[in-house]
């Protein structure tokens, strides 16, 4: 039986991570998830709304899940990219905390949100929408111990008031879903630490800093490489590794794979749909 | 430094925008610690919360410590009082940017303004469109772009065209979201009949 879920790209994945969206498209399908597109879907406001428009910040999220329950009648949407994802959390939270921003939110959106959409992550559609069991049923290309350093960043789980994440500081459940695909998860220090984000349009030698701290403590604790789960924290992994490598002669490139693409792998996608040569470190040498 | 008394008209200023009680903060500096960003600049989150319970705005807005705050929400899962700092940082934000208060060499600042305009101009955010402005306005920073952009392009990491959203819808909720925070600083309420009027549409 086949699950149905909106799906909410955001402007990242029709950007410079087109195999985030490419990759996740084709895992839902060989894992029977029907992802139907939002139509003439909006940017959910980014980082910049919330700081310069409070209330649009709020609005342009709450519109996209107006029109997944009430449009389209679904009620649930993945949101891969863990930016959008918290927008979107935060969204349908503040509605639900503050009548007057619920009441300022409908004059914006032109119609209240009932609240009925459960908004899902990456890591959740894999480990909830589809289910560890399931999932793992349907590999037919498991991965033979492949260590992983599971990098979860800001957004997938802060603040836990919103993303109601169990475990904030330490979670696990992307390392659950790469063990149920055959890799072995590391335990490390960075899971949750921040890459620097979009101060990579601006500040680029504070996020080759940051960068270098996370993958430095991944090689340290034993990964062969990093799973993602963010379009920008992989754009940054990935694409700073190719100007940390000019300041540190000594630098060993680890590469920097989004989760969407080991479970395609694991569940029998191509190379080619997965965009496994779109990365500026190569990771081949640890898919063969 | 000078010594200072607090005045809590700035902290209330802040509640009155994000509705975070920035007296509640005890300087345990919990914040600090787990900032990626507070060695970077002349202020960390402690001290930036000190500022605001003393009203030393000027303080906080000669300091590059807002701009390359990234939202990361470590302060706010981490404060033991339960203050959402990262929203006062945003609150800040948009203070300085009302009053334009940006310390020099903080393309941050203007680099968040290229990114609203741009989606609100398209529906959505247009990435290579950043960059181009970024480019144009700043002519320096056309070196960091080019150590990166060709090889992101030469492997297809990049698509540089863009699809856009709903371009009307978006005008609509812009001007209904500015109409509306305009009027609350103002006076308070927002203009009667704002959130009928929405409602019908």
């Amino acid at each position: 039986m086949s699950t149905t879920l909106a799906y909410y790209p955001g402007c990242s994945l029709h950007g410079t991570s087109g195999e985030f969206d490419a990759s996740f498209r084709a895992s839902a399908r060989a894992l029977d998830l029907a992802l139907q597109e939002i139509p003439g879907w909006e940017c959910c406001g980014n980082t910049a709304a919330h700081s310069i428009n409070r209330l649009l910040a709020t609005a342009l999220p709450v519109n996209e899940l107006a029109k997944v329950e009430q449009d389209m009648k679904l009620d649930a949407v993945a949101v891969p990219c863990a930016a959008c994802y918290s927008r979107f959390k935060t969204g349908a939270h503040e509605v639900d905390e503050d009548a007057q921003t619920a009441d300022d939110v409908r004059a914006v959106v032109g119609r209240a949100y009932g609240g009925g959409v459960t908004v899902q992550n990456l890591v959740d559609v894999y480990h909830d929408a589809v289910g560890l069991d399931e999932l793992a049923a349907k590999v037919t290309r498991p991965f033979s111990g492949l260590k992983i350093a599971c990098y979860y960043g800001c957004l997938l789980t802060r603040p836990p008031k919103v993303t109601l994440a169990e475990d904030p500081e330490y979670p696990t459940h992307m390392d659950a879903v790469v063990k149920a695909i055959g890799c072995a998860p590391v335990d490390w220090n960075y899971k949750t630490d921040c890459c620097g984000a979009s101060l990579a349009l601006t500040e680029q030698s504070i996020v080759d800093d940051l960068v270098a701290r996370i993958l430095t403590d991944a090689k340290a604790c034993g990964a062969d490489a990093v799973a993602v789960a963010c379009p920008l924290c992989q754009v940054n992994l990935d694409g700073r590794q190719t100007e940390i490598v000019k300041k540190r002669r000594d630098w060993q490139p680890i590469p920097v794979i989004f989760l969407s693409q080991l479970v395609g792998r694991a569940v029998g996608v191509s190379d080619k749909e997965l965009g496994l040569k779109k990365h500026l470190i190569d990771v081949m040498a640890v898919m063969a | 430094m000078t010594t200072c008394t607090p005045s809590v008209s700035l902290s209330h200023r802040i509640t009155a925008g994000c509705d975070e009680n920035a007296c509640k903060c005890y300087q345990c500096k919990k914040c600090t610690s787990g900032c990626p960003v507070a060695r970077y600049a002349g202020l960390h989150p402690a001290q930036i919360m000190r500022a605001v319970q003393l009203g030393q705005l000027d303080m906080i807005f000669d300091d590059k410590f807002i701009w390359l705050c990234t939202g990361c929400e470590t302060c706010t899962t981490r404060c033991p009082q339960g203050i959402d700092i990262a929203a006062i940082m945003d609150e800040l934000k948009i203070m300085a940017r009302q009053q334009g208060r940006f310390p020099a060499d903080t393309p941050s600042a203007a680099m968040l303004k290229l990114n609203y305009d741009s989606f609100v101009r398209w529906g959505r955010m247009w990435e290579v469109e950043l960059i181009a402005r970024d480019v144009l306005k700043r002519p320096s920073s056309a070196k960091a772009w080019f150590a990166l952009g060709p090889k992101m392009l030469l492997k297809g990491k990049i698509n540089p065209t863009l699809k856009k959203g709903d371009t009307v819808a978006m005008k609509r909720m812009v001007q209904t979201a500015e109409s509306i925070t305009k009027a609350r600083e103002a006076g308070g309420a927002a203009p009667a009949g704002d959130a009928d009027t929405g409602g019908e549409s």
